[in-house]
């Protein structure tokens, strides 16, 4: 039956701001770093909300996330990890798959 | 927290992912068409009143020149503002060889213009000024938009650059006034239809990505 299963959505990536995080990090290329305050103005989420969030996404291994001193000011610089975009990737697949199965959930 | 209560179908998580990728497609990423398109309307409009002014007497000398001016100073400031808004809070090789690909343009035009003015205080025609500014300045672009091209693996920019040197050339064989002619239509012309080529090719692209998801 291995193959008839309805395929399993990654629950790391299957949450709405996790999800919107892993798109807009994905948005850019695979050697890009965005940092944390512009992550934040282009999701329009709270400071608090989108740290924990990126925790998650860090301790999956999707999520880079590194401290570093620009002209003396701290910035935090986030990047999708090759594993977060083939899991993203993968989890886009999964979602297709998903509508192809008549009355998927039954 | 808020969103774990609230399970998505593969439906809303579709949509959801189209959303946001169009938002963040719209916001960071740099699109070639809009700064071609702004750049183009000046040359064109632009140069254009200054040839309409120059051969013509329904428009005054100093119209053209005027608003040649507003337009490129307008449009230096556009393309500032659209640039490091792109590149604001992303970091990365590409980004840092747009920023210096954006100085690049700077530093040219303004070697540019304190070499032109200086020699154009020698004692030149107006003729030779007109040749010497025209001919210029269509240079420096098309050489930039050769180095853009080759920067960004961009082939549409890199004929862009050879066009725009061919004017060049053909601005100061025709001589003043039909320079200015070629300025508006060759310059002008030729960045609104590079302008106009990337905005097919967008949808184009937008069309297979359509597809795919």
């Amino acid at each position: 039956m291995g193959n008839q299963e309805l395929p399993q959505l990654d629950p790391v990536i299957h949450a709405q701001a996790r999800l919107r995080v892993t798109v807009a990090l994905a948005g850019l290329c695979a050697d890009e770093q965005i940092t944390f305050p512009r992550l934040q103005q282009l999701l329009d989420m709270t400071p608090g909300n989108l740290s924990t969030h990126l925790r998650k996404l860090e301790d999956a291994g999707y999520v880079e996330i590194t401290k570093a001193y620009e002209h003396r000011t701290p910035v935090t610089l986030v990047r999708l990890t090759p594993r977060g975009r083939a899991a993203f990737e993968e989890y886009t697949r999964a979602l297709h798959r998903l509508l192809e199965v008549p009355g998927a959930g039954q | 927290m808020e969103d774990e209560s609230e399970p998505m179908s593969a439906e809303e998580s579709l949509a959801l992912i189209a959303r946001q990728s169009e938002q963040v497609r719209r916001e960071l990423r740099f699109d070639p068409a809009r700064l071609l398109f702004v750049w183009g309307v000046a040359w064109f409009v632009g140069w254009g009143l200054v040839y309409v002014a120059t051969v013509g007497s329904v428009v005054p000398g100093w119209v053209g020149g005027l608003v040649v001016s507003v337009l490129f100073v307008a449009a230096i400031g556009y393309s500032a503002y659209y640039g490091t808004r792109r590149n604001r809070g992303i970091r990365g090789p590409s980004r840092t060889a747009g920023g210096m690909y954006g100085w690049s343009w700077c530093v040219g035009y303004l070697a540019l213009v304190a070499i032109n003015v200086k020699i154009g205080k020698l004692g030149l025609s107006e003729e030779s000024t007109s040749l010497l500014w025209t001919g210029s300045c269509l240079l420096l672009t098309g050489v930039l938009y050769l180095a853009g091209g080759a920067i960004f693996q961009d082939r549409l920019q890199y004929g862009l650059g050879v066009w725009i040197i061919l004017a060049a050339v053909a601005g100061v064989l025709v001589g003043y006034p039909a320079n200015f002619l070629v300025l508006a239509l060759g310059g002008g012309g030729g960045l609104l239809a590079a302008a106009v080529t990337y905005l097919v090719l967008a949808r184009r692209g937008q069309r297979v990505r359509g597809r795919a998801v």
